[in-house]
């Protein structure tokens, strides 16, 4: 071949406690190419790029620079050796200043022991020019966008020196415009000689940006192909190793009387901004309502205020007639808003108690479950015993730690004891986050049966696919605003644009 | 389960998640395995105790031999045919050990410790329960003796149940408001509680010294010694085992029986103790399952105290009877209840043996029970702190994790 | 309009914030005026000024601003009891007490101790480790301090407080590797192993202290080899400034130069801005090629040789003697200076100074009032570190890593 490989990775093999990360994984990359490495959650793509950039020693194989062995035995050597990572959870220090960020380690010095902060903002000044990544050396980390913060990630890597960048799931956390942006940054890389290692899991993406496409299922390669000829069908197969059926079987909604409304509510985050504007919308008895949105655009306070986990500063909650706007988390609890918190490990469980006392988590209170301030344990016991056969929960007796059981089985144990509590209104905030297809499938049944039990299903999802699958109405919130709604049959390119703020665009013209 | 879902399963530590410190602390001492752990625990801290006696040119093992005879613990080695007098009454009976002998004097001075011992442990384990480190025990126990000497120096003519009920009560609701200030603080400013307990324990120690202090309100009638009356003969707890004026042992001993048996319950029967150990796993958690956070603080601070201000009243009804300036600057119970608790990794019986490990040793280095010319008590005293230093430093350890590390060493990276 | 014509001078004076700085500022004015040179002795200027202070925090309080209102009201509050008690002494106990110009050299002097610690707590806690053993470290450099002194005067005649202050800080790194090992490699919670140090420090130097100097205590003649004071003959005819800095003994002069080369290495150096990227984000440090651990234990240990050297100051150079637990909770408060000054150097220093003006204060105290009530009064810097972790430090939010063992992938 013409192309000799800048960099090869031979027969890499990782093994974790129980786990076969990298199963005999061979890889290579060109120079000058974007060459997108495609999986499935836990497929094993963040173990390789981790061995590749020093973080992990694999067990066997070897990597070749230049066709020269190499050892990376700590992100120090991989840094020497021009490779640079863009982290899914960025790598940044968020009280300190963009130039601060990008020269730690390397800094510029001033009379040999000081740090020479010109020099460091006229370097990152320069790198931005060159490459087109505007950012300010001055800001504060956190008090840039996302978008910024990547491109500080990626300035990090070119002020080393660069020659190989991996980006792993860069687009998770951008909006489909500010992706775009990304897409025209790598493709100036691209054009000025670095060779770029794209990680995600999303075909389109893939398709638009790389020239070879490697996927990844368990551990191992299933093949390394050009990106010319392949469609979303092919690599779909490759990916998931059958077709991707992620429909749910439901049929029409018959919504009855309102038992969520929400007027006019604004909710301050813990920055002291204002993160939830003026958002009305009600849920109806037997009904789902997706709200659709990129991350951190006021999902997490509008639920936090309805599930009474943060006061609102203004507005009102209502369930089911009772005015819940100012009332506590166990107020809310008693009014029947159950809540199916965005991460269970945060909030949803107590990994060290036991699944019986998990369980009780929200009854302990109350009788059967205890009796003038005592509780009984019977009784616990059998609603435990109950629930987990009920829910297929696998992998623990009552007397099991939760955190002793995998993720799929915890969020079921989460999902038990919300329905079981019998809401009248359902918050289920990313319930299929981290699960394999199998355990998705259960959650989305059991959130529609709640729908056909005559529940009010508030569904709040990053993936569009989910709630395009099982809303019958779909709000989309931007900046704390509530931008439009929309029927289940809208196309994700509909809510995508109004997901980036189109739509207000549009009315602020109307 | 599938292999996707294997992989998801958490590892035991994800990489670069480390639990943070209230679970550590509430997680590591909650297992079963925790046996083993204080046992080598306790002997790693006794070697390392004698590596210091060694160093300072003395034989380390007939110092602890001394100090063991001082404990009182051999007397359940003497077995034989005794006769003892039934508690409270007149009448003799059968007893296969001989209540009289001095080692059994020494018995009644361990236990007598032990006593205040288990109370401040089970103060401490209380609040770890909770996730908080109510290191004031010391300070919550001063309270507690505080309001014990000035309830049973006033009312003299009280019917004695209530004078020394009232005693106990008093003293109880003193260190649980005590603790309850430092509680308050955590809840509604979040003010650390390390620290603001410390500061408490050195305004009691002055309030205290100043209270009983020369020309101090409650200095007794003598006006050049710093001490306070005697608490009237109704406010004293019956002895039951010794002579009063010898410091017999009380019934005193029971009260903190019972009150294991209480902090197991409310621990492991009762809402309050769910939300507490809910509390002290995951806030966040408690808090999204309706649990008021800041409530749970202070209430586990102020029954933390509680436990604490017993232990002073205990100490004053049950022997001391009086307490000077001297008592309350050289007061060090809190702090072994530190050592007990962790030691008994915040179990009720794991407190409980511990506390009687601690009374035993400090009644065994004490002026009273050590012989001079074989060990100074006032080195013992300090040989004690370093113990209790250590078994502190080494009960945290979480074995396995020593065991991981040294294996990652061996193997050359 | 209003806001714009509210923020003339760049300050916004309707805020709620200035307005309970406002309210602090006029509670301790309220105590200052019944106290000498103005001596007012009419109780009612405090209680006015009180009220007003009161006001002006329940005000910032129903803002939303609880920390700033709740501080007002409590300054408030002690302006009131403070300026009514002072109007109620006599004008001679008065300036018994408040001698400014001593008092301000005593206040250096027993800041200086809690300045050392808090600056070693700096650089720990910077660095991710949360050190609750500068207590611990404080006493062993005050023994190891005097130990090594002592050890000295046979044979090196002049030298006795430098190699005092080399012992102590030996000493304070032995303690303070301790803590750093169980911190960062054995992951225990480090509330936890500090404590364990101050109980170790306790014992240890308490058993050698017995074991060595027994009954009689250390030699009365420390004092002639201790750490030298600095006499600054020039500035004695100077007003007030020269009985306040004319005879400071050489470490305070130290803890201002270690002040400054602090806030330098900290934010002016790349070793500091390693050591802050260290106690906030471990990982992003990692990633770049930072040993997180080579820096946590630098600054761990680092932090046990500075708090050492103010334990030596506070016995070698100002005590001149060692007791059993001297350095009763000085530490801590040391602590609470660090964080009630937001882990930065210089206020952090003024931390230490209100603290150090309240041993001063209490140190005098019984010079008017008799020893009985001056028993008492050593209470106030505890109940004023109180106060301050009360109502002012409240949730002040440290470096984010601090407490949290980091495991390397």
């Amino acid at each position: 071949m013409a192309d000799a490989p800048l960099l090869e990775l031979r027969a890499i093999t990782k093994r974790f406690p129980g786990v076969l990360a990298n199963d005999d994984v061979n890889f290579d990359l060109r120079r000058g190419e974007v060459h997108a490495l495609l999986g499935e959650n836990g497929a094993g793509k963040s173990t390789l790029m981790n061995i590749l950039y020093g973080l992990y020693t694999p067990d066997s194989g070897e990597i070749l620079l230049d066709g020269k062995h190499i050892d990376l035995g700590s992100t120090k050597a991989a840094i020497e050796h021009g490779i640079g990572m863009v982290h899914q959870h960025f790598m940044l220090i968020p009280v300190m200043t963009v130039a601060e960020n990008i020269v730690l380690a390397t800094e510029p010095r001033h009379m040999g022991v000081l740090l020479d902060y010109d020099a460091a903002r006229k370097r990152v000044r320069e790198l931005s020019e060159r490459y087109g990544l505007a950012v300010d050396p001055d800001s504060r980390i956190d008090r840039i966008t996302v978008g910024q913060q990547q491109r500080v990630e990626i300035l990090k890597a070119l002020y080393r020196g660069a020659e190989i960048l991996i980006l792993d799931e860069p687009t998770a956390v951008l909006t489909p415009q500010e992706a775009q942006e990304l897409f025209e940054i790598i493709r100036s890389l691209k054009s000025q000689g670095k060779s770029i290692i794209f990680i995600s899991h999303k075909l389109n993406e893939v398709l638009d940006i790389a020239d070879r496409i490697t996927t990844l299922r368990r551990g191992v390669v299933v093949d390394t192909i050009p990106a010319e000829g392949a469609t979303e069908e092919s690599l779909a197969r490759m990916m998931v190793g059958r077709e991707v059926l992620l429909r749910v079987d439901k049929h029409a909604s018959t919504p009855g009387a309102p038992l969520l409304q929400v007027e006019d509510l604004s909710v301050i985050d813990d920055r002291g901004l204002e993160a939830v504007r003026d958002v009305s919308f009600e849920v109806r008895g037997g009904e789902i309502v997706g709200l659709a949105g990129v991350d951190a655009n006021g999902q997490s306070e509008l639920i936090d205020a309805i599930a009474g986990l943060r006061n609102p500063a203004a507005g009102r909650v209502v369930v089911d007639g009772h005015d819940l706007t100012h009332a506590n988390a166990k107020e809310a609890l008693e009014a029947g808003v159950g809540h199916i918190p965005e991460d269970r490990h945060r909030r949803g469980l107590i990994l060290p108690f036991s699944l019986t006392e998990n369980i009780a988590l929200h009854g302990y209170r109350t009788p059967p479950n205890s009796r003038n301030g005592f509780l009984n344990l019977g009784t616990m016991l059998s609603r435990a015993r109950r629930l987990l056969k009920e829910f297929d929960v696998r992998g623990g007796q009552p007397s099991t730690p939760a955190g002793a059981l995998s993720g799929g089985n915890q969020q079921k144990v989460v999902l038990a004891r919300e329905i079981d509590g019998d809401p009248k209104v359902l918050i289920a905030a990313q319930p299929t986050r981290g699960l394999d297809v199998g355990a998705i499938e259960f959650v989305h049944r059991r959130l529609v049966e709640q729908r056909d039990a005559g529940r009010a299903v508030f569904l709040v999802s990053l993936e569009l696919e989910e709630v395009l699958s099982l809303s019958d109405r779909i709000l989309v919130i931007y900046e704390g605003r509530i931008v439009g709604e929309f029927p289940p049959t809208a196309t994700e390119e509909e809510l995508g644009f109004a997901m980036t703020g189109g739509k207000r665009g549009e009315e602020a013209a109307a | 389960m599938s292999d996707a879902d294997l992989e998801q399963a958490p590892p035991p530590l994800p990489p670069g998640e480390v639990p943070s410190p209230s679970q550590q602390l509430t997680s590591r001492f909650g297992g079963l395995s925790g046996v083993v752990a204080p046992i080598i625990t306790t002997v790693i801290a006794f070697i390392m105790g004698g590596l210091v006696v060694l160093f300072t040119g003395k034989n380390p093992l007939k110092v602890y031999h001394a100090v063991f005879n001082g404990t009182g613990i051999n007397w359940f080695f003497h077995v034989g045919n005794h006769h003892a007098r039934v508690p409270f009454s007149t009448h003799k009976m059968w007893f296969p050990w001989d209540t009289a002998s001095i080692a059994a004097g020494n018995l009644q001075q361990t236990l007598l410790l032990t006593t205040p011992i288990i109370l401040t442990g089970l103060a401490l384990a209380f609040a770890f329960r909770c996730g908080l480190f109510n290191i004031g025990g010391q300070g919550q126990y001063t309270a507690g003796t505080i309001f014990a000497v000035w309830l049973g120096t006033s009312f003299v003519h009280l019917n004695p149940f209530l004078h020394v009920m009232l005693c106990l009560i008093a003293g109880t609701l003193a260190g649980a408001v005590w603790a309850g200030i430092a509680g308050i603080l955590k809840a509604t400013v979040g003010a650390h509680e390390v620290i603001s307990t410390i500061m408490l324990n050195w305004i009691a120690y002055w309030v205290g010294s100043y209270l009983f202090g020369e020309g101090g309100p409650l200095q007794g009638s003598q006006p050049s010694i710093p001490i306070s009356n005697d608490i009237a003969e109704g406010a004293k707890l019956p002895v039951f085992w010794g002579i009063a004026l010898l410091q017999g042992l009380s019934v005193g001993i029971f009260i903190a029986i019972g009150m294991l048996v209480v902090y197991w319950l409310i621990i492991n029967r009762t809402t309050l103790g769910f939300e507490v150990r809910a509390v002290g796993f995951n806030p966040e958690a408690a808090r999204y399952g309706g649990v008021s956070v800041a409530r749970n603080y202070f209430l586990a601070m102020a029954i933390s105290g509680s436990f604490a201000g017993l232990a002073g009243a205990l100490d004053i009804t049950g022997w001391e009877y009086r307490i000077g300036e001297n008592d309350i600057q050289a007061s060090s119970i809190g702090f072994i209840g530190l050592a007990a608790a962790l030691l008994g990794r915040n179990t009720a019986l794991g407190a409980g043996v511990a506390s009687l490990l601690f009374g035993a040793l400090i009644n065994g280095t004490s002026g009273r029970q050590l012989d001079p010319s074989i060990f100074r008590p006032d080195l013992a005293g300090n040989l004690t702190t370093i113990i209790q230093g250590l078994v502190i430093l080494f009960v945290g350890l979480n074995l396995g994790g020593i065991g991981l590390w040294l294996k990652k060493r061996r193997k050359p990276a | 309009m209003t806001a714009i014509a509210a923020r003339v001078g760049g300050i916004r004076w309707t805020d709620a914030k200035t307005i309970g700085i406002a309210g602090i500022a006029i509670g301790a004015i309220a105590f200052w005026l019944a106290l000498p040179p103005l001596a007012s002795r009419t109780a009612v200027l405090p209680i006015l000024l009180g009220i007003l202070a009161i006001a002006a925090g329940i005000w910032t309080w129903s803002r939303e601003q609880h920390r700033i209102g709740g501080g007002a009201v409590a300054a408030g509050v002690l302006g009131i009891i403070f300026g009514v008690l002072a109007t109620r002494s006599s004008e001679a106990h008065l300036d018994t007490v408040v001698v400014w110009s001593a008092l301000l050299a005593a206040t250096l002097r027993y800041a200086t101790p809690l300045t050392f610690a808090a600056i070693g707590g700096l650089f720990c806690e910077r660095s991710g480790v949360i050190n609750v053993a500068l207590e611990g470290m404080l006493l062993t450099g005050a023994f190891f301090g005097i130990w090594g002194a002592i050890w000295a005067h046979g044979w090196a005649p002049g030298w006795e407080w430098v190699i005092g202050l080399i012992t102590a800080s030996l000493a304070g790194m032995a303690m303070a590797a301790v803590h750093a090992f169980w911190a960062i490699h054995l992951k225990v919670d480090q509330i936890i192993s500090g404590t364990a140090i101050n109980f170790l420090a306790l014992g240890i130097t308490g058993y050698i202290f017995i074991d060595k100097y027994g009954d009689s205590g250390t030699p009365g003649n420390v004092a002639d080899y201790g750490i030298p004071d600095v006499h600054l003959h020039f500035l004695n005819n100077w007003y007030f400034v020269g009985p306040i800095l004319g005879q400071l003994n050489l470490m305070i002069w130290l803890s201002f130069v270690l002040l400054i080369a602090t806030y330098i290495f900290v934010f002016r150096t790349p070793y500091g801005l390693r050591l802050r990227s260290v106690g906030e984000h471990p990982r992003a440090a990692d990633t770049v090629g930072i040993s997180v651990y080579k820096i946590r234990y630098m600054a761990v240990i680092g932090s046990g040789a500075i708090a050492a050297m103010g334990g030596a100051y506070l016995s070698l150079g100002f005590v001149h003697s060692f007791n059993e637990n001297m350095t009763s909770g000085t530490g801590f408060i040391g602590l609470a200076a660090l964080v009630f000054g937001k882990w930065r150097p210089f206020p952090t220093w003024c931390a230490t100074l209100l603290f150090g003006f309240s041993s001063a204060l209490s140190d005098r105290l019984p010079n008017a009032y008799g020893n009985q009530w001056g028993t008492l009064f050593n209470a106030l810097p505890y109940v004023l570190t109180i106060v301050a972790v009360a109502g002012v430090i409240g949730r002040s939010i440290g470096p984010a890593a601090a407490g949290r063992p980091y495991e390397k992938q």
